[in-house]
């Protein structure tokens, strides 16, 4: 397979620099893999992508195949974030001066008067010295001062004190994620920490903490210093444990998967066993069934619940972001989604530099690496399969978002944290994705043409038979998804044209 | 025999009845010759109407004095009655075995169904052999339609009339059907109109240890090639099977008789092994406990998705050799009733644009299963549910739908009817009331008089209320070969059969319906505007001053 344009691409940047760039964003960033076979005078060079697709580009000369594939090597791996391809986009029809992003914590304070009896917004963290992966405000009770928070932020791991995320308007019930307290072997405790948690429950009887370890990775984590919420400490708290997977198992999994994906010897058991082996569904099931527990505990028995895992970056985030998705219907328009994406992953600190700089095809040795969002991704993909009317956006927009994860043009997945953004002054120097995702013309693409509002929250079921394999990503670039897509195509375009008679 | 006989209690009050993800009704259970009928006598509740032969097993269980009974039918749903009273309990579920195992063909519902639908078609006169020449000899003179099967004592699984080459006379074609099993002599299956290659369909030939020849065979089997063209036998069972078939009698073509022909082995299973997959599959969906490990791994010791890739590749591989080499084809495996038929009919779904009708599609089925001679009633006796050893028990004709439905998914445009006309023939394959198919080939129909005692499937299907639901939405006729991947990551459990009745498909039939809804807006909206513009381009004719200058 030779795509064309990549091919002429390559012709133009050896006679000069001019499209280097746009070479640049067409592969540099999201190679994972390059490899180069030279057979003769002529070399191949095989391309394994972030975004799981392969090329391959056959070059006429030994040398400069060689060439090429050491300038797609280090061009690939560049280390600094402020040479990345984002810092130099500069599309026409986008302006630097367009407001960037869609939703903080002020706006969803000012937006959600309900908070504004009992919850105050803290800017504690304005200088990102309480908490650094925190953005500079937060939503916490009222009765909580900056004072005790900056307490409450040492007994937390990074800082990560418990904060507002979610409130559910029908009950008043609040979801607040964390990190694991730092309670240790010798079961230290924050008198400030139980004083902020007593407060979210103020006057009801209690609240669930929902830990995404087992409880014996939790009572392991005391001897790194980690640890839980004692029951005898917080004693309106019940405490859940749901083991979820994370880090390193996470991306092996993945990697395993794509192995299977991309597995040519045409035998189904084997291809059943591969993906039983990969767990990877298994790990979908697990992120599903605890963001159901979640919104059961918020919206059925209506009690307030805390989040937490160890670092809560990871799996804290899939889960209350799940939860918002089953129970709000705000979250599930085009724009009500890549704003919940936005606090939820972007200013609640994510690493994405980190766990998305290599994907399923790198050689290099794993470090922080790990697809907790294109899980997400994929959780999301299972509930818009479960209900195709509920949400507003179509499986396009989840793929694009995971192309964009890896690599972008973009600069809102940059870095690891708001801190870390606001130092390389990524919203002056950089485009906004979810800004151009909403410009009219893209929205029509990543909007489904099938939605209807609903007011109910959506139950996903969670049976192993009711989960599938993402086909859409994992196996986007094998032949047979070309009919689904123009299938798609099909009914979309009824729909633009049934909307173009409809006005005319 | 009466019915009533059968039948001990033939009412009981205050019954329960439990269907997944739909509200408990309770009303009175009727036992009648023919149906289970729940009634709550409420005007918006449905009733339940099932077929006893729809009934694949049935369990009893009892907690005091209220017995409950689970009743597993052949469209793999699952329901349970809870009726009050063990010994009304105990002589209903006796009723129900007894009715739902009655043998007898000529007591089967199909002989007492009468419409109540206005037959616009008989479907029993839509697809006969000789109409179906009729299109053949528009585009060749090669081969004529032989009757020398008209009282079926050539070959008893054979309809009266089959297309065999001209050169072939009567006589020839008799002595040859000693030479192969059942009977079966080659036939025409299909003619490719784009190259003028064949695919013809056999029993195995009778070569046996002593490697038998028949001269006849061996000239009708030449005679489908034209000069200087080689041709394909695919054999659907491995070379060893084959080989261990000549101990019993069987055999293949062996090189040296059949120079011009190249034989190609491939493994589809057969009979008991696909009913036990079946089983398994069926266990594997119901199963409750919450471990993906666990589905995934039984799902894939059923080996039903294995045998779904066996059968579309072999299939792929017939129409390979006709569309892409212009080879001639013969398929066969043992008796050429099962296997074989999943084979030619699925390439002709490949090949053959019309077949991907709903009209040509029925064709299909009347011409490569019923009258093909695929022993309905034997292989879908019991379901996946039945606790008897099985018989003569096979899924063929659902793995064949199973594959339709991989094709239809590869290519969701290229199909006029949708999934749930799959799904019909499915249920109706398993108990009906109609007649189309019951009996085992076209002889055991005809002396069943089926014709003019039941009703034809084709003929209630065949109506615009019934059409509406049946078709497909998104369905562009596309004049090509189409070709489906398939790669086992292409392959997906069928869920609209397997997983129908264990989840709620709410949702999803919502967002289908919008779709529909979408789609004839659409259509509407599009006629208004070509009105329109009529209007405009004749007001504009009439009014030169409207004209633009």
């Amino acid at each position: 397979m030779l795509p064309k344009r990549l091919d002429i691409l390559l012709q133009v940047q050896l006679s000069g620099h001019m499209l280097l760039f746009s070479l640049y964003s067409e592969i540099h960033n999201g190679v994972c893999v390059c490899v180069c076979r030279i057979s003769g005078s002529s070399g191949t060079l095989t391309l394994k992508c972030k975004d799981l697709r392969v090329l391959q580009l056959d070059i006429p000369g030994m040398e400069q195949c060689l060439n090429i594939a050491h300038s797609i090597e280090t061009l690939s791996c560049l280390d600094r974030v402020s040479e990345t391809y984002p810092f130099f986009y500069r599309p026409p029809d986008l302006s630097l001066q367009e407001p960037w992003g869609l939703s903080s914590p002020e706006k969803y304070f000012n937006h959600t008067k309900e908070l504004h009896g009992s919850w105050r917004l803290s800017s504690v963290n304005r200088e990102y010295s309480v908490c650094p992966s925190y953005t500079t405000a937060v939503i916490v009770p009222k009765d909580v001062n900056d004072d005790m928070l900056v307490k409450v932020a040492k007994f937390r791991q990074g800082g990560r004190f418990p904060v507002l995320c979610y409130y559910h308007q029908k009950n008043g019930v609040v979801i607040m994620r964390s990190s694991q307290p730092l309670t240790g072997a010798n079961r230290k405790r924050c008198r400030e920490d139980e004083l902020l948690l007593q407060a979210v429950i103020d006057t009801s009887d209690k609240g669930y903490i929902i830990d995404t370890r087992s409880s014996q990775q939790a009572q392991q984590a005391r001897m790194t210093g980690g640890g839980f919420e004692s029951k005898s400490c917080y004693n309106n708290w019940k405490r859940l444990h749901r083991q979820m997977e994370r880090g390193k198992a996470l991306q092996e999994s993945l990697i395993k998967l794509v192995e299977a994906c991309g597995d040519e010897s045409h035998n189904m058991d084997r291809w059943l066993s591969k993906l039983e082996n990969s767990k990877w569904l298994s790990h979908v099931q697990t992120a599903l069934s605890t963001a159901g527990l979640l919104a059961e505990c918020v919206e059925r028995d209506g009690h307030s619940v805390l989040v937490h895992g160890s670092e809560g970056t990871d799996s804290t985030l899939l889960i209350s972001t799940l939860a918002q998705l089953i129970m709000d219907p705000r979250c599930r328009t085009v724009e009500g989604f890549l704003a919940l994406l936005e606090r939820e992953w972007v200013q609640a600190g994510h690493p994405f530099q980190q766990r998305c700089a290599h994907s399923a095809y790198s050689h290099t040795r794993l470090q922080q690496e790990s697809p907790v969002f294109l899980l997400l991704l994929d959780c999301v993909w299972q509930l818009w399969r479960q209900f195709p009317l509920a949400l507003g956006f179509s499986e396009t927009l989840l793929l694009r978002l995971a192309t964009e994860a890896y690599a972008s043009d973009y600069g809102t997945f940059l870095c690891n944290s708001d801190q870390e953004r606001c130092l390389l002054e990524v919203k002056k120097k950089t485009h906004c994705l979810f800004q151009a995702l909403l410009r009219p013309k893209e929205r029509e693409i990543y909007s489904n043409p099938l939605y209807e509002h609903t007011e109910l929250a959506i139950w996903p079921s969670v049976h192993p038979q009711s989960l599938q394999l993402w086909k859409g990503f994992f196996l986007r670039w094998t032949k047979q998804t070309r009919h689904l897509e123009e299938a798609q195509e099909e009914i979309r375009n009824m729909v633009i044209e049934w909307g173009r008679l409809v006005l005319s | 025999m009466e019915f009533a006989e059968l039948i001990k209690t033939p009412r009981v009050d205050g019954v329960v009845l439990h269907r997944p993800f739909m509200p408990t009704v309770e009303g009175t259970l009727c036992l009648t010759g023919h149906h289970l009928i729940l009634s709550s006598r409420q005007d918006n509740t449905e009733e339940l109407w099932l077929l006893h032969s729809n009934i694949d097993s049935i369990e009893k269980r009892f907690v005091g004095s209220l017995g409950s009974i689970i009743v597993k039918c052949k469209d793999l749903r699952v329901i349970q009655l809870d009726i009050p009273g063990m010994e009304e309990c105990l002589n209903i579920a006796s009723s129900i075995e007894a009715l739902s195992t009655l043998d007898l063909v000529s007591l089967m519902y199909p002989f007492f169904y009468r419409p109540m639908f206005e037959v616009l078609e008989d479907g029993w006169n839509l697809f006969l052999p000789e109409d179906t020449f009729k299109d053949l000899e528009s585009m060749t003179d090669e081969w004529r339609l032989s009757d020398v099967n008209k009282d079926f004592s050539v070959c008893p699984s054979y309809p009266p009339l089959v297309a065999v080459p001209k050169d072939i006379d009567d006589d020839t074609l008799r002595k040859l059907a000693t030479f192969r099993h059942g009977g079966r002599f080659p036939v025409l299956s299909y003619y490719h109109k784009n190259n003028g290659m064949v695919m013809m369909r056999s029993g195995q030939p009778l070569t046996a240890t002593n490697g038998r020849r028949c001269k006849e065979d061996e000239k009708l089997i030449n005679a489908t090639l034209r000069p200087g063209k080689r041709g394909y036998i695919i054999d659907t069972r491995t070379i060893s099977v084959a080989q261990q078939a000549k101990a019993r009698g069987g055999g293949f073509e062996s090189e040296a008789n059949y120079p011009q022909w190249r034989r190609i082995h491939k493994s589809i299973e057969r009979a008991n092994v696909l009913q036990e997959s079946l089983i398994k599959l069926v266990e594997a969906c119901n199963d409750q406990s919450h471990s993906m490990d666990r589905w995934l791994s039984k799902l894939e010791a059923s080996s039903w998705q294995t045998h779904v890739k066996e059968i579309l590749t072999t299939a792929c591989l017939a129409a390979q050799c006709i569309d892409r080499e212009g080879a001639s084809v013969l398929v066969h495996g043992t008796e050429g009733t099962d296997s074989t038929l999943q084979v030619t009919s699925l390439a002709q779904i490949i090949l053959d644009p019309s077949c991907r009708t709903i009209r040509g599609f029925q064709g299909l089925v009347e011409r490569e299963w019923l009258q093909a001679g695929h022993p309905f009633q034997q292989r879908c006796a019991q379901s996946a549910f039945s606790n008897n050893k099985p018989r003569q028990e096979a899924p063929a004709f659902l793995l064949f739908l199973d594959c339709v439905w991989q094709i239809l998914r590869q290519f969701p445009c290229s199909f006029e009817f949708s999934e749930s006309f799959l799904v019909l023939l499915f249920e109706h394959a398993y108990a009906s009331q109609f007649g189309t198919f019951l009996g085992n080939s076209a002889a055991e129909r005809a002396k069943l008089s089926l014709p003019e005692k039941t009703v034809s499937l084709w003929s209630w299907v065949n109506r615009p209320q019934e059409l509406e639901h049946l078709t497909n939405p998104l369905y562009e006729a596309n004049s090509l070969v189409i070709w489906p991947s398939v790669a086992p990551q292409s392959l997906l459990l069928w869920e609209g059969v397997f997983l129908r009745w264990n989840r709620s498909s709410k949702c999803l039939d919502e967002a289908y319906e919008e779709m529909v809804h979408i789609i004839e807006y659409n259509k509407e909206l599009q006629n208004r505007v070509n009105s329109l513009r009529r209007q405009l381009a004749q007001l504009e004719t009439e009014d030169p001053l409207l004209q633009t200058p």
